[in-house]
């Protein structure tokens, strides 16, 4: 009789817990391809995963702060093309080739983009979806111009290149989350992000500065996409004006899958880098147990709507629960 | 009666030339000439046969933007139109190389269009929580999947037999056909959102949807015939777009939605709901469209085209705001 009870509240953490519950996702996830392809467990491609899919989960995280406040910003990939090309014609017409100025050139041009994104929202009062839209254009756009539609190619980026087949992305990787899960936990700025998401008008009331906060969030959401830049300009060791286009779906499919609310105010560092990291195992996995990489996309979004739509049915029957527990 | 828009609404409307010209609209509509004047200033070949005989591959899109049109002012949003131009445009191009009749080609392009709207409708009004975005989404990556799976390795299919999709890319004198089809839809999508009961509905609806659903609207109804319409016209733009291009691939309409939305906020359609009409929708769309024809003609960076539809759009919005807490101030200066 005890230990019923002692499962019953086991399986109740795990069913209230989202990060519970997407872990227990991710190790089934495991468990399955590694049994039906053994080679899927190694540390080669376990490194793997991890480098081709850095780009996604640390822009996943901006995208977190930005779903927070109950915005969104569709215009990351954008960015990271401006940023990525910006840095990629410095090497190309031999102007610069230290990998740490270009690193700090890509993110500060990923700051202006996001900051002007965040003060339009906020001062100008523009519904985020439009004003990221527009920017989508003008940076994808200026991408084109700059390097009027031509490639930084492997050889231009030659030096530049090694960082990403280092164990660079790792390490900014690690660091990125570090500095996220200690900001989004434990500092005033995290809170006052969660404060803004839940309710602007309450945190306004409460003193906080709700239009720098939104500036802030975007200008890191910015950050991220240029250092994603530069980072997509290593790993892939080329630069094109179209690269990761469309990609920022992916970031927010991440995010939505992590447990991440669309309407604000609910989601945490944990649960986007499972969720994005579901995203990528499922990618890697496919052609490891035998289905065609061709149908990567389909799954990836029936798993999106399963996932949403999951959680619906979960909370009816919650709040069900709930109202039948008063009656009695 | 002052709705979520702050607009007023009387019974009978006052309409003098003044407030004509003022409004979005009207400066929408001076935009335009002042485009087309601009045009033909900066490039030799912008005469209207020319124009005319470009247009048809812009002109698919415009199909798309009634229903969104519809879609933005119950306040709702559709991304995944695009990828249901690109699952049907590859439908009717299996359909057509099969070899059975054209006429079930263009009817599976739009069969399909119309399911995969109906898909959307169904999921968003069974599960009445989930934001239009995020369901959307999964919708647009599922769709183009699809389509990539049908297309094969390859990633393209193109058309054996273009003879009868030439002839729905045929002209009646100088002015092709989808032009009248697209006058003819949007006539009937403006006079529907005007003048029915089912325009005000959406408009009730995007106002504030609660109010609407206490006042009798079915809500849920409403957006699954509207997602149903939007999946139609999806359909049919993939259809005149096979008839353009020949063919279909895996990059077929990316994007689409985008531009989509970017026309009819451009139109002063506001994405929250509630606000907005089909002229200034049409209007933004045709200056778009004869936007990227010019650009096209003088050999400048098409991309370009880019830059300056990003720039107006983030103009167009901002418009309002800026005016709004302008008018606020001199309120607050004369209550002082």
């Amino acid at each position: 009789m005890n230990s019923k009870t002692q499962k019953k509240s086991i399986w109740k953490t795990i069913g209230k817990s989202r990060e519970a519950s997407l872990v227990l996702v991710l190790i089934v996830l495991c468990v399955v391809v590694t049994i039906m392809n053994p080679t899927f467990m190694s540390i080669k491609n376990i490194g793997e995963i991890f480098r081709n899919n850095s780009l996604t989960m640390i822009m996943a995280l901006g995208m977190l702060c930005v779903l927070l406040t109950g915005g969104i910003d569709i215009s990351i990939t954008s960015t990271l093309a401006f940023a990525g090309m910006t840095i990629g014609l410095l090497q190309k017409y031999d102007i610069l080739h230290n990998t740490f100025l270009l690193f700090v050139i890509a993110m500060a041009i990923g700051i202006g983009c996001g900051v002007l994104n965040g003060i339009i929202i906020s001062r100008g009062k523009v519904t985020p979806i439009i004003c990221t839209m527009g920017f989508m254009y003008i940076w994808r756009g200026l991408a084109y111009v700059i390097s009027n539609s031509s490639w930084a190619s492997g050889a231009d980026v030659a030096g530049y290149s090694d960082f990403g087949q280092s164990a660079g992305p790792y390490v900014i990787l690690v660091v990125v989350y570090v500095i996220f899960f200690i900001m989004m936990k434990w500092t005033k700025f995290g809170r006052k992000i969660y404060a803004v998401g839940s309710n602007a008008e309450a945190a306004r009331i409460s003193g906080i500065n709700v239009n720098n906060t939104l500036t802030a969030v975007y200008g890191i959401m910015g950050l991220l996409a240029g250092l994603a830049g530069a980072l997509s300009v290593s790993v892939y060791a080329s630069a094109q004006p179209n690269m990761q286009y469309g990609k920022e779906m992916d970031v927010i499919a991440a995010c939505v899958i992590g447990g991440v609310s669309m309407s604000g105010g609910r989601g945490s560092v944990v649960g986007t880098f499972i969720g994005a990291l579901i995203m990528a195992i499922i990618a890697k996995a496919l052609p490891l147990i035998g289905i065609d990489s061709i149908a990567q996309n389909t799954i990836k979004g029936v798993i999106i709507l399963v996932v949403v739509i999951l959680n619906v049915v979960t909370q009816r029957m919650m709040d069900k629960q709930n109202l039948e527990r008063r009656a009695m | 009666m002052a709705g979520k828009s702050g607009r007023t609404i009387q019974s009978v409307q006052k309409n003098s030339l003044k407030s004509t010209l003022l409004s979005w609209e009207g400066a929408l509509a001076i935009l335009f000439i002042a485009l087309n004047i601009f045009n033909s200033i900066i490039s030799p070949s912008y005469t209207v046969t020319n124009v005319l005989r470009e247009m048809p591959k812009y002109l698919c899109e415009i199909f798309m933007l009634f229903p969104m049109a519809y879609i933005l002012i119950l306040g709702d949003i559709d991304i995944s139109v695009g990828s249901i131009v690109c699952l049907s445009a590859t439908m009717g191009c299996f359909v057509c190389n099969t070899g059975l009749p054209v006429g079930l080609s263009f009817l599976t392009c739009l069969a399909v269009g119309t399911l995969c709207g109906l898909l959307n409708g169904i999921i968003l009004t069974t599960f009445t929580e989930l934001p239009a975005m995020i369901v959307t989404l999964g919708t647009q990556i599922i769709f183009r999947g699809i389509a990539e799976i049908t297309l094969g390795s390859g990633g393209s299919v193109s058309l054996k037999n273009t003879a009868g999709y030439n002839a729905i890319a045929g002209k009646v004198g100088i002015v092709p056909i989808v032009f009248f089809l697209v006058i003819i839809a949007a006539v009937i999508f403006t006079v529907i959102l005007a003048k029915t009961t089912f325009g005000r509905k959406l408009y009730a609806i995007g106002s504030n949807r609660t109010a609407a659903h206490y006042a009798g609207i079915n809500v849920q109804k409403c957006r699954l015939i509207v997602y149903t319409i939007m999946g139609l016209m999806a359909g049919l733009c993939g259809m005149f777009l096979t008839s353009a291009l020949f063919g279909a691939n895996t990059t077929t309409g990316q994007n689409f939605e985008m531009d989509v939305i970017a026309m009819a906020v451009f139109g002063g359609i506001a994405t929250t709901g509630g606000k907005g009409n089909l002229i200034g929708g049409i209007i933004s769309a045709f200056i778009i469209v004869l936007l990227r024809i010019a650009l096209g003609q003088i050999n400048l960076n098409s991309q370009l085209i880019l830059v300056i539809i990003g720039a107006l759009l983030i103009i167009a919005v901002l418009i309002p705001g800026i005016s709004s807490s302008f008018k606020a101030k001199q309120k607050m200066k004369a209550v002082e």
